[in-house]
């Protein structure tokens, strides 16, 4: 069926448009394959862009009188309404939105068809890749490895092809150690700490089921990652007891006897569907229309929202502990190991290194961390809080990744080089996009759909100078100390700018961040090009030793 | 795995930034440890004493006791652990255990203070050892109630700067347009004659004479009749506050003050007066039974009335306490939010900005406005500093901030003593009320919504509020002008203002950008009101981590790291006997301020 197939009425006159901090605007709305258009009647010539289709999370449908209103409700919260006279037109565009918004075949997605005159599709796709950070990352070439064991997705269809594993461990075992894993997943290295040389691992749950079965090379495999030294840590991200039930259901733990020099802490996550009703709850209470001050509080604490957002805090906290200041590594895993353990391994490597702390480092990160380490974007970003459709794989790990990423960004305000409008940007685009980058469900989806080869890379164009520059922060000096978040729920607050963004206070917001930053370039033309002699920050190197005062994680 | 060890916690509310006159060499006492004395302060007893921190463990150190303030410093351990304490803060001196108590520490003092703490010591049992420092903290806590003075009065500080003539009343209505055609100055108060709890200075409507306001004063509360406290310049819309009037039972009327505001109206020809009552209906019917009340629609044709739901002191001083309650000492984590949410201490601050932006938005649509509550010193202080606040820059800027302060507040009677209780021992008064504490934390949710509009910045609001405690200056001493010109504050006492404004650099907010003409609306939704955590929760170690933590303390190291580089450059300089044009260079760039600099307040994110 082709898309225009969807699409009975194209156009209608007379539609009156509601959106927040516009006037009410009369035009002619439009349907297209993808988008929908509007245009007010001043200037016909010109359609303005409303939104891509799949932005759209929820529509709602009333008739007044011979004309229909349908209400609008965007994944990225905005929510829109539009008056059509005419049921029948209503009723058709209604029916095209519900059907063009929630396309299942990648290809038929926009990316496939945005070719704007700026960007070329030659040239290499993303900003990085396996080999590269190997190649960045002097301290792993010793003892550790590439391995291409993946190169055809056959061993983890959700990993890269390429991936870094101790240098004594062959492809064999790799390949061994995978059928032990859910998913094939078996234990890679996610990031090497660039003061002691310890490393964070990820992988998922070991197959180990009811009758405690063992796989020798996934244990030669762990042990192989701290060669010699005495101890390494398992943050499990279930709880203990969640960790032996899963046991009935094949999956499991690693077990003190097997895996003598792992000590394993426990520490509970909420996943799937739990989280994702904490987001429809939260984004309810947010746009309750009254103002009253009915239980605001409430509402919020029982979104339980701001508690994963501490969970994934806490559990980074801890994970930087062990690396940081214990100096062992660790091996991060829940059940899948697609998401919280995504999410509290990259939130440890922006707590620990300042390279990912830069815009480039952060979008690193996340194309290593979320991107290639297969998190299924497609699956978990279907549907955001609005939506009325039965929930399946939806989850907004990602989401929830921004929020925490946006509380470190507060609570330490000069040692992330982007600014909260990245966070947002990113927000938008995990759930509707222009780009492929947020595709499907891991490497090797998107290498069948061609997504490298026939979409633009949302990273790369994030770092044109002219783009990058309204999402710097402006008060940015580098920091190389760990940078711990106060985890306490007093510490921890609602990500307003995301979710109350389509308030007046918002605006007052992002009017105050123009005036501080049109103070910190006067300032720094004052001070000219001296700036870079004297920015205090060339100091840092030797201010290692206060990191130690930063301890208001006790976690242990 | 081993724990985080545990923070040192120090306690140092107040910018100890003494003079360096104070001597020191008269004391025959060992010195008070690294605190400089102000001058005047006097010690008055030393004591061996167990502090029992309430995030650590038990501290033995040694107290200090001066006329002015608690000292105390551990001896035993390398970790400092220090509380710098005024008296002033206390509000309670209790002993606890007995001479027979069982159990570690049980012997000793609780002290509860004014600030969101409390302190305890114990002392060894035996001799009745906490008999001398109990009754010297008692006495010199509340040194009213012990026929001596205020530690204001015995100060010998001196600033260059005298922050009494920050305010001067003639000068600030001279600011606003006044007088004009319309509004007149009034010397009828004088000798406090009209009005005892009024300032000398009054502004009225240019019509109406002498006589009629003292007709007016029968019929208002303690005769605070309605005059002007803002005036629009462009549209002449004013802010007149006053009390309730005295309708009682009987619903009377006054011929004179029904007159009197409509000459307010009439002054810009407004259509209909707008009269905020600041309390909730029921409360103004209430009042009524003793003598007070609301202006009825009958007695007053051109006027609207708009009750503004703001309870009273009793409910504000019980919030806060089941706010304390809940983050000193330890903070409810468990179910932050809704605990919160049970205090209704954001709730109050909602209703009064909510109620400030009506005030507000009235004037600038060219609108005057009556505010008034019961005896119009509490809730419509808050009122009208607060819309002045939100309508004229000028108070935004750290001088019109002190300003706003001394007029709105000082002057017109906020009973300041009554509602802290200065050097008083009733710490069960009921009158005590945190009314200013919670205009000042309004003023926070304001900065933390606008993080460019205000040219001051958080440290301004905590260094007021701690001196609101602290009896260390006399700005906010007695209750009302016609008392500080009778004990001769002016005089006898140091402004805060000469303080704050001898180091202005300490309060700026290095992203002020002026505007001149925008009315600041704040959203006073529940959705947008943060707790002030960094000053209700500030004495929990985790916290002052937090505050300190990303910009103030991190520049604050890195200064004295450069510090620390130049001394090095300047050694090797001087070992090096020709030092090359580089080493010049070098020497003299990091002194020049990077912009990085300038930024030494960043708490709010943006």
């Amino acid at each position: 069926m082709e898309l225009s197939e969807h699409i009975k009425t194209a156009n209608v006159e007379d539609v009156t448009l509601r959106r927040p901090f516009h006037p009410t605007l009369r035009g002619t709305l439009c349907v297209t394959s993808h988008h929908l258009l509007f245009s007010d009647r001043k200037d016909e010539a010109s359609w303005q862009l409303l939104i891509l289709l799949k932005n759209i999370d929820a529509i709602e449908k009333r008739a007044v009188g011979s004309s229909g209103t349908i209400t609008i409700k965007c994944k990225d919260l905005l929510v829109l309404q539009l008056e059509i006279p005419g049921m029948e037109e209503c009723l058709n565009i209604a029916r095209s939105i519900e059907a063009l918004s929630s396309l299942e075949s990648v290809t038929e997605m926009y990316p496939f068809f945005y070719r704007p005159s700026h960007l070329t599709l030659h040239g290499p796709w993303g900003l990085s890749s396996t080999e590269q950070y190997y190649k960045q990352t002097e301290r792993l070439w010793d003892r550790w490895r590439v391995s291409k064991v993946n190169s055809d997705y056959s061993v983890c269809p959700s990993y890269p092809s390429a991936v870094i594993v101790p240098r004594e461990v062959d492809d064999d075992k790799l390949i061994r150690s995978a059928r032990f894993r859910q998913g094939g997943r078996f234990p890679v290295l996610s990031y090497c700490h660039h003061r002691n040389g310890m490393v964070i691992m990820r992988s998922s749950q070991p197959l180990t089921g009811a009758n405690k079965k063992r796989c020798k090379e996934d244990e030669l495999l762990l042990q192989a990652v701290i060669d010699g030294s005495e101890l390494g840590y398992i943050i499990d991200l279930r709880s203990a007891q969640q960790a032996q039930q899963t046991r009935m259901t094949g999956g499991g733990f690693e077990s003190k006897s097997c895996y003598s020099h792992w000590k394993r802490i426990h520490r509970h996550h909420e996943r799937g569907k739990v989280v994702q009703e904490s987001l429809i709850k939260l984004v309810e209470a947010c746009s309750d229309p009254s103002h009253s001050v009915d239980r605001w509080l409430s509402k919020l604490e029982n979104s339980k929202w701001l508690s994963h957002v501490h969970s994934a805090l806490s559990t980074a906290g801890l994970v930087v502990e062990c690396v940081e200041r214990d100096g062992h590594s660790v091996l991060v895993h829940g059940s899948e190991g697609t998401d919280n353990t995504l999410l509290v391994s990259s939130l440890a490597q922006l707590i620990l290194d300042p390279a990912s702390r830069t815009v480039t480092g952060f979008l690193c990160l996340l194309e290593r961390e979320w991107i290639q380490a297969g998190h299924p974007f497609q699956q978990r970003c279907a549907h955001s809080a609005y939506s009325h459709a039965r929930l399946k794989q939806e989850c907004p790990s990602f989401l929830l990744l921004l929020d925490c990423v946006w509380q470190v960004w507060r609570q330490f305000p000069l040692a992330l080089e982007f600014s909260e409008a990245l966070l947002l940007r990113l927000a938008q685009e995990v759930y509707a996009s222009n780009y492929g980058t947020f595709l499907c469900n891991s490497e090797q989806e998107r290498c069948a759909a061609g997504v490298k080869e026939t979409t633009h890379c949302l990273f790369q164009s994030l770092l044109k100078p002219d783009i990058e520059e309204q999402y710097l922060n402006p008060l940015y000096e580098p920091t190389d100390l760990a940078i711990w978040p106060a985890v306490h729920p007093q510490s921890l607050q609602l990500w307003t700018g995301m979710f109350l963004r389509w308030t007046e206070y918002a605006q007052n917001m992002e009017e105050a961040r123009e005036e501080v930053w049109s103070i910190v370039k006067e300032h720094r033309e004052q001070a000219g090009p001296d700036r870079t002699n004297n920015t205090l920050s060339t100091h840092c190197e030797s201010l290692t030793p206060i990191e130690n005062l930063m301890d208001e994680l006790t976690i242990l | 795995m081993a724990s985080a060890p545990i923070a040192p916690y120090n306690s140092s509310p107040l910018g100890n930034s003494s003079s360096p006159n104070a001597s020191r060499e008269s004391l025959k006492m060992e010195p008070l440890a690294d605190v400089a004395m102000l001058p005047g302060e006097e010690r008055v007893i030393d004591k061996d004493i167990i502090y029992i921190c309430p995030f650590n463990a038990a501290v033995k150190g040694k107290v200090f006791i001066t006329n002015y303030r608690l000292y105390f410093k551990n001896t035993d351990s390398e970790t400092p652990v220090t509380l710098d304490v005024p008296l002033g803060v206390i509000s309670r001196v209790e002993k606890m255990g007995g001479a027979s108590s069982r159990g570690e520490n049980s012997y000793g003092l609780e002290i509860t203070c004014k600030d969101m703490r409390n302190l305890r010591f114990a002392l060894k049992q035996e001799g009745h050892s906490r008999r001398d420092i109990f009754e010297i903290i008692f006495k010199y806590a509340f040194p009213l109630s012990h026929g001596m003075q205020l530690f204001a009065f015995l100060s010998q500080e001196k600033y260059e700067e005298n922050g009494w003539n920050v305010y001067e009343a003639m000068e600030e209505y001279r600011r606003q347009g006044v007088p004009n055609s319309e509004w007149r100055i009034t010397f009828i108060n004088k000798i406090y004659e009209l009005c005892d709890t009024y300032p000398t200075i009054l502004v009225v409507p240019y019509k109406a004479t002498d006589e009629d306001l003292k007709r007016v004063a029968t019929f208002r509360s303690r005769c605070r009749i309605p005059v002007l406290s803002w005036f629009h310049k462009e549209n002449h819309a004013v802010i007149t506050r006053c009390s309730q009037p005295l309708v009682g039972m009987s619903g009377k009327r006054n011929k004179d003050d029904e007159r009197y505001l409509d000459l307010i109206r009439e002054a810009n020809g407004t259509t209909k007066l707008t009269i905020y009552d600041a309390r909730p209906n029921v409360n103004a019917v209430a009042n009524k039974a003793t003598g007070g009340g609301y202006e009825g629609d009958d007695a007053y044709q051109n006027a609207e009335l708009v009750f503004l739901d703001i309870h009273n002191i009793h409910v504000m001083r019980e919030s806060l306490k089941k706010l304390k309650d809940i983050v000193y000492p330890n903070v409810e984590e468990s179910h932050w939010l809704s605990s919160l949410e049970s205090t209704h201490w954001l709730e109050h601050i909602k209703l009064v900005l909510s109620g400030a932006i009506q005030v507000a938005d009235k004037v600038s649509s060219g609108s005057s406005v009556v505010v008034h509550c019961s005896d119009g010193w509490d809730r419509t202080a808050q009122l009208t500093s607060l819309a002045m606040l939100m309508l004229d820059s000028y108070y935004r800027t750290l001088r019109g901030f002190q300003v706003l302060l001394e007029k709105e507040w000082i002057s017109f009677g906020h009973k300041f003593a009554s509602r802290i209780g200065h050097g008083d021992k009733n710490h069960a008064d009921q009158d005590r009320s945190p009314i200013f504490v919670q205009f000042i934390d309004c003023v926070w949710q304001m900065t933390k919504q606008f993080p460019t509009a205000f040219e001051f910045n958080e440290r301004l609001l905590v260094v007021i509020l701690d001196h609101l405690y602290s009896c260390r200056f006399g700005t906010f001493l007695y209750n009302c002008e016609s008392a500080r010109e009778s004990n001769n504050v002016r005089v006898k006492t140091v402004s805060l203002w000469s303080f704050v404004n001898s180091d202005t650099s300490l309060y700026i907010n290095p992203f002020y950008t002026p505007e001149s003409s925008r009315v600041l609306y704040p959203v006073a939704s529940m959705r947008h009101l943060e707790l002030w955590v960094t000053y209700y929760i500030r004495w929990n170690p985790r916290i002052q981590h937090q505050q300190q933590s990303p910009v103030e303390q991190r520049y604050k190291e890195l200064l004295a790291l450069r510090d620390q580089y130049l001394k090095k450059l300047e050694e090797l300089q001087l070992s090096d006997s020709a030092p090359s044009s580089t080493h010049l260079t070098n020497s003299s760039t990091p002194n020049a301020a990077t912009p990085n600099q300038h930024i030494t307040h960043l708490q709010t994110p943006f």
